[in-house]
């Protein structure tokens, strides 16, 4: 019996730190944040603009071609679905079904995908090698320089991105009813009518979060490793599928919380 | 002439059969042993010992990076590191010149760049001043022709030359160097240790040394004040 009860605060004591010790490493990342030096400022900016081009300039062909694959599929099931009622509605159903929903989380994914993974390698990679130790030695406080500017350039790409992918899903939507049926001013004021305050305000608050969490998990788990290169590999994997997990149940609390 | 003020580095009653056990290591001799030392102004002191002996931990406990419980004290000017605020832990060790073992150069960055980060993170330097101290360091170490080069590209002996120059950024008083000369040619490590020591003063390097590894170059024993080997911690060498 008591080794039962054991085992169950083993358990839950591993489940509470696999919530904490992120939880932890977010708020120290927040809180060092004043404490970053004048010099070093300039030093972080550099490494910030770095991690721009490669998590939001690189990533703007994917996002692009996903995003218009996704409309094409949208409007062709609609279209076949719905036939002409299809049309007259596509434009709501691209707000309620992209921008509302998709365009988010594909753009969140493919920044995971993408940008995580390479984070979690890279900051992992640093690890090993020891130069997160050699930092600390010569006074850089790897936060300042590695984690910071990642979690920025995370939340800035992702907001960019998933402001890409909305635009050029409704773009992809009025070119296409525009060539299949003409009625293109007739989408776009489907699009307006549908598309409300709550809408933009929500899409950022989303980028500004997944964003954040595409930063903070990755590094979490690359700066985690401690036996060796062996570990490179488990701390990418573990980085990549917290942070969907961490991306699904957030979109699902913001539609509970601001649908309700 | 005597010198004011507490020593550069000095360990209390550090366990050095615990800091083994407490690492991966689980071979210690005798974990209840207590070793102290001093390391004095413009001394250069090694301190040699095997992979089981603790010695390669005692540099991350000198800069508060080894925070283990029960680890003892050692204290950098006086300060006690590990019981500062982080923001002054940071402050504090860039007054300490640390070449960590394997040599911790950022693989992203040019030989160049490794030496110039911690003075562009950490000084209001101009960046010409920052420039000119980068050069003169390259100068110094013979780097100049590689200096554009990752460390990926280097061979072993520029990038252990880079590290210490990167090291010597500030010019500190005390330098902490791990495992410094291992695999280089004799006369290269001799090279090596008269620039960390940054020239002679009449009591000897005029920056203090605290070197730490498994053997040393038998070139370089007459040019240290104090050689010691964890074990029976005898003292084998006073010049």
């Amino acid at each position: 019996m008591l080794g039962v009860l054991a085992g169950l605060g083993r358990s839950t004591t591993r489940r509470f730190s696999a919530i904490g010790g992120p939880a932890r490493f977010a708020f120290q990342a927040v809180t060092a944040l004043p404490s970053l030096p004048g010099a070093g400022r300039r030093v972080a900016l550099r490494v910030l603009l770095n991690q721009l081009r490669f998590t939001a300039l690189q990533a703007v062909p994917l996002v692009v071609l996903l995003s218009g694959v996704l409309s094409f599929i949208v409007i062709l099931l609609t279209r076949r679905q719905l036939g002409d009622i299809g049309g007259e509605i596509i434009g709501t159903l691209m707000v309620v079904s992209i921008v509302r929903l998709l365009g988010p989380l594909l753009t969140a994914l493919a920044v995971v995908g993408r940008s995580g993974t390479a984070i979690t390698a890279e900051l992992a990679t640093n690890t090993v090698l020891g130069e997160i130790r050699a930092l600390e030695g010569m006074g850089i406080d790897p936060f300042h320089y590695l984690v910071l500017p990642r979690l920025a350039g995370s939340v800035v790409s992702v907001t960019l991105l998933l402001v890409l992918f909305d635009g050029v899903a409704l773009l992809a939507g009025y070119l296409a009813t525009s060539v299949t049926q003409a009625s293109g001013g007739r989408y776009l004021a489907n699009v307006l009518a549908a598309l409300t305050t709550s809408d933009v305000v929500l899409s950022v608050v989303k980028g500004v979060l997944f964003g954040g969490i595409v930063g903070l998990l990755p590094s979490y788990h690359g700066l985690r490793v401690t036996r060796g290169p062996t570990e490179i590999p488990q701390a990418v994997t573990r980085g990549t599928v917290a942070s969907i997990a961490l991306i699904f149940i957030t979109a699902a609390l913001l539609m509970f919380l601001f649908r309700a | 002439m005597s010198e004011a003020g507490p020593p550069p580095l000095a360990f209390e009653a550090v366990p050095l059969g615990a800091l083994a056990l407490a690492s991966a290591v689980r071979r210690a001799s005798d974990p209840a042993a207590l070793f102290s030392l001093q390391v004095a102004a413009h001394e250069t002191v090694v301190l040699l010992g095997d992979e089981t002996s603790g010695v390669d931990r005692l540099g991350a406990l000198a800069l508060g990076l080894d925070t283990t419980p029960g680890a003892g004290r050692a204290l950098v000017f006086g300060t006690e590191i590990a019981a500062l605020s982080r923001v002054r832990q940071l402050a504090f060790r860039r007054r300490i010149g640390y070449l960590p073992a394997g040599d911790g150069l950022l693989q992203n960055l040019s030989l160049r760049d490794n030496i110039r980060l911690p003075l562009r993170f950490g000084s209001d330097f101009h960046s010409d001043e920052i420039e000119g101290r980068v050069n003169v360091i390259l100068a110094q170490l013979r780097l100049k022709a590689v200096a554009s080069l990752r460390p990926a590209a280097a061979t072993e002996e520029e990038r252990r030359r880079a590290a210490l120059g990167r090291a010597l950024a500030f010019d500190p008083e005390l330098v902490v160097l791990e495992q410094p000369f291992d695999g280089l040619p004799e006369r290269t490590a001799a090279e090596l240790l008269e620039v960390a020591r940054g020239g002679e003063v009449a009591e000897g390097g005029r920056r203090a040394l605290f070197i730490t590894g498994q053997a040393l170059p038998a070139l370089l024993r007459p040019r240290v004040e104090r050689l010691l080997r964890v074990g029976a911690l005898a003292e084998l060498a006073r010049t």
